[in-house]
């Protein structure tokens, strides 16, 4: 029984959390056009410097690393978000500037494979290949958590913050912010030539998705109380890639959805079948295999994904307009609608 | 002294494994206009076939193992560029498409090595070979005749592209696919035998790469994959000269760097020149206006 | 300005002016020293054969290209080699010879991205002056509409502009461009492709245009259009300026026609 229920609630778990970092993504390659092939290092930054800013210092601990600062939830996992956002402007900064899109792509793997083997192979930074463990869970002083209660609880607060930042994306998406971020994906040059300066529209877009990226990967090591260069291969990237394909990429919805049906149905559930005897981690390749199989079949046969990009209709765009003063705009009868619910 | 001599020797291996990867990898690009993300698992398989001829059951000699190896490589790249590729890319006007299918790809290939081979190390079964003085430099007889195939395979791409008519075409087509078309060049078949080149390439260097680093896991054609690009980007995308030039100055960077700093960080080296020639010459340091 | 001063002389007031752009690709010379004034207020035809190079001034003149040489003008402004989206906020808009919808987003869309200051494009007024943004944000869209009329797009507004025919294309280039409120507008082969009912009307929208104070160059093969709309013709030959004038004055030049009017008479009863 504690078993199912650990299971369920793990899924719930990442469920959310992946929800998160596919809305970091969307709002760079779905909203943007930004094929950001470097985005699990974003998320990595993340959960190493919420880690490292929520462990005490680390002489004594019998592990390296910077910072160690005590700090608590959920402050910690704000610094991670927040230097991953700091880090990706500076990527931005040199590499987004007269980059084609392929030459983008292999700039921002390459920069995700030295990420890797900087933090694999230099100790101070984050304990080297062993990665940060004991990391203090979040609210389980304030709480009295258990170990057992605590997993359910993470998977709410996780929750929460997901529908808060969902709102948050929601806002962007339906601002001429986000209309300029979709103009610049559609067609660079033309919205250039429409006066906006899209390296800094780029770099605006790199920024609230990485700060996705760096909370989504604080509460990855906030979760399993550590974090170690195993996490996060360049490959994982891909991962991520594949929810918001297979949801629909410009879709906050749709992203839920390709959450479920990647991150927890096909990368999660999986990890909980016994292994083949005889053949420790056929379970995870053939897995890996079948994303990149479902990617290829999705984008071939449905590239908007399960739940495609809106029409944002001129009703729509008008409801939103609160402080309309005087008639209607597609002349239909809209009252200052307070657009409160949560929706795309 | 002495160490800078050892570790330039050793640069020129790797540049010599880096140039014959990265000629393949702007071949296709130049024909088929799109970064190949697979090319490293292209290489680790080509790593992987060698091992198989080599070693399990049938102990073959190592050079006719990696030849072999190349050519299925190269009969593989051909398939998965008619299957996969190449109707995506024909589908979808965005670049970005295709090279997230080539991100896929990678994904599933790298599994499917791991599926089969597993996670371990494996060694060829070459004889223990000892150095030999060249100079102030120290090589074993395989990395010099490593070193050896990739000048006469550059040769052979020199003399290729400037003076057969496929070398031509392909040129013209690299140039400008839909011109190139209306002049009546049968593009179709010239992208074959490109990609079919480049997997051979790939392939090959996959081998020697496991041969001279003394092991294969996996991994390591993604891992040198981004060495590749650092090469090629240096170089000057879509330019094969380039390539050369960039593989000879990335792979002596990395390894004569080695001797000075912590060697575990020399390929980042080649990280941190990419990210110069992107701040200093974004087209690269040798590059003709061409491509981009 | 001392070279050119006769010439800015003669136009009395140049909105736009280049002086010796220069632009080769892979070593092929496309402009090589096209230098002319595009007089304030009036419409202005660019012609010229095939591979004269109009396009790539079109480019470059809008900073959507970088000139390997020569100077550009807004008004009195030194303008030269400037970021695109900087020459667009002097007031300078243009459009393109194959339509370059923005495919994913809708004709409204299309319409709203335009103008050029918007506070709801800044992360922070998206959230700490929603109020702004939106009053801005309804003021843009009854404009929108507006202009969606004017241009007879109005029923396809909710429509991705990707799903648009090709004349439709033309027309959400032309108003896209007009949304923004230009100074002056780029025109690179606005009738090209299109029926002979919508090149009319296309027409018109440019004249209305022009009475409402718009300063616009156009590229243009049809000289029976140039004839009936344009002021003033500048004749591009080989990325060089041939001559300008009055259309009437140039089919007088032996050279221009020699050069030029004999193959585009030619070229459009091609097509």
């Amino acid at each position: 029984m504690t078993q199912v229920f650990y299971y369920v609630f793990t899924l719930i778990f990442f469920l959310f959390d992946y929800f998160i970092l596919a809305m970091g993504l969307n709002i760079q390659y779905g909203e943007t056009g930004i094929l950001n092939f470097a985005y699990i290092g974003f998320v990595a930054i993340g959960a190493y410097v919420t880690g490292a800013v929520s462990l005490p210092n680390s002489v004594g601990t019998g592990q390296h690393y910077i910072l160690g600062l005590n700090m608590p939830f959920p402050f910690n996992l704000l610094i991670g978000g927040l230097t991953a956002s700091a880090f990706a402007v500076l990527v931005a900064l040199i590499s987004l500037r007269r980059l084609r899109t392929d030459y983008l792509a292999m700039v921002l793997i390459s920069l995700s494979l030295v990420l890797y083997d900087i933090c694999n192979n230099f100790v101070p930074l984050f304990n080297g290949a062993d990665g940060l463990y004991n990391v203090p869970a979040p609210l389980a002083g304030v709480l009295h958590l258990t170990t057992n209660s605590f997993i359910p609880v993470i998977a709410l607060v996780t929750g929460v913050i997901a529908m808060f930042l969902w709102w948050v994306m929601s806002r962007i998406t339906q601002s001429p912010l986000g209309r300029t971020f979709r103009a610049i994906r559609d067609d660079e040059t033309v919205a250039a030539a429409l006066g906006k300066n899209v390296f800094r529209k780029q770099l605006t877009s790199m920024l609230i998705g990485s700060f996705y990226a760096g909370i989504g990967g604080g509460l990855i090591i906030q979760f399993g109380g550590s974090f170690n260069p195993s996490a996060w291969l360049p490959g994982e990237t891909f991962v991520v890639f594949a929810v918001i394909i297979v949801g629909g990429v410009g879709n906050n919805v749709g992203l839920l959805m390709g959450s479920l049906l990647v991150e927890t149905l096909l990368v999660h559930l999986p990890a909980f079948l016994p292994a083949i005897p005889g053949h420790p981690g056929l379970i995870e390749y053939i897995d890996a295999m079948l994303i990149g199989v479902l990617l290829m079949v999705m984008l071939w046969f449905r590239p908007q994904g399960v739940v495609p990009e809106r029409v944002r209709k001129s009703t729509v765009i008008d409801k939103l307009l609160l402080n309309s003063n005087g008639a209607s705009a597609v002349g239909e009868s809209l009252h200052d609608e307070e657009a409160t619910s949560v929706s795309q | 002294m002495q160490l800078f001599w050892l570790s330039f020797g050793f640069g020129l291996v790797t540049a010599s494994v880096l140039a014959v990867s990265a000629v393949g990898l702007s071949l296709q690009f130049g024909i088929t206009n799109y970064i190949n993300f697979a090319y490293g698992d292209f290489m680790a398989l080509g790593a992987y076939i060698t091992f198989v001829f080599n070693n399990e059951v049938l102990h073959w000699n190592i050079w006719l193992a990696i030849v072999l190896a190349a050519i299925v490589v190269g009969l593989f790249a051909v398939v998965i560029q008619r299957v996969i590729l190449s109707p995506f890319a024909r589908r979808f006007d965005k670049t970005f498409y295709v090279l997230i299918v080539t991100f896929g790809l990678s994904l599933i290939l790298l599994n499917v090595i791991y599926s089969i081979w597993g996670a371990t190390v494996r060694f060829y079964s070459v004889p223990i070979n000892r150095a030999l003085h060249i100079g102030p430099m120290l090589l074993t007889a395989y990395q010099l005749i490593v070193m050896a195939i990739a000048v006469v395979l550059m040769l052979g791409v020199h003399v290729l592209l400037k003076t057969t008519r496929l070398g031509k075409s392909m040129r013209a087509m690299s140039d400008n696919t839909t011109l190139a078309m209306t002049s009546g060049i049968d593009t179709k078949r010239i992208t074959t035998i490109t990609w079919f080149l480049s997997g051979m390439l790939a392939g090959l260097a996959g081998a020697v790469l496991g041969l001279t680093e003394g092991n294969l896991t996996p991994a390591s054609g993604e891992l040198f994959l981004f060495v590749i690009f650092a090469a090629v980007i240096v170089g000057g995308v879509g330019s094969i000269y380039g390539a050369m030039a960039g593989a000879v100055l990335i792979g002596l960077a990395t390894e004569v760097s080695a001797a000075f700093i912590n060697p575990a960080y020399k390929l980042d080296v080649a990280f941190v020149i990419l990210i110069l020639t992107l701040l200093f010459r974004p087209s690269g340091l040798f590059a003709r206006s061409g491509k981009g | 300005m001392s070279v050119n001063d006769v010439t800015t002389n003669e136009v009395a007031n140049a909105a736009l002016s280049c002086e010796g752009i220069v632009k080769s690709f892979q070593g092929v010379v496309a402009v090589n020293g096209a230098s002319f004034s595009v007089p304030e207020g009036q419409i202005t035809a660019l012609i010229g054969p095939n591979g004269a190079g109009k396009t790539t001034v079109v480019n470059i003149l809008s900073g959507s290209m970088k000139s390997d040489g020569g100077t550009e003008h807004i008004g009195s402004t030194d303008v030269s080699n400037w970021e695109s989206y900087q020459i667009a906020r002097m007031g300078l808009m243009r459009t393109f010879q194959l339509s370059r919808e923005l495919g994913g987003l809708t004709v409204l869309e299309n319409l709203l991205v335009a103008p050029k200051t918007q506070s709801g494009e800044s992360l922070f007024n998206i959230f700490f002056r929603p109020g702004k943004t939106k009053r801005e944000e309804h003021a843009n869209t009854q404009r929108a509409l507006d202009v969606l009329q004017t241009y007879g797009l109005y029923a396809l507004r909710d429509n991705r502009a990707r799903e648009l025919s090709g004349g439709q294309k033309k027309l959400l280039e032309i108003s896209r461009a007009v949304m923004a409120e230009p100074k002056i507008l780029l025109l690179d082969e606005p009738m090209a492709g299109v029926n002979p009912a919508l090149i009319e009307k296309i027409g018109g929208y440019i004249l209305d245009l022009k009475a409402k104070g718009v300063t616009i160059l156009m590229v243009e093969h049809n000289l029976n259009v140039v004839e009936k709309i344009c002021d003033h013709v500048i004749v591009l030959a080989e990325g060089r300026t041939l001559a300008t004038g009055r259309l009437s004055e140039l089919r007088e030049n032996k050279e221009v026609v020699r050069a030029y009017l004999g193959e585009v008479i030619d070229a459009s009863s091609a097509r």
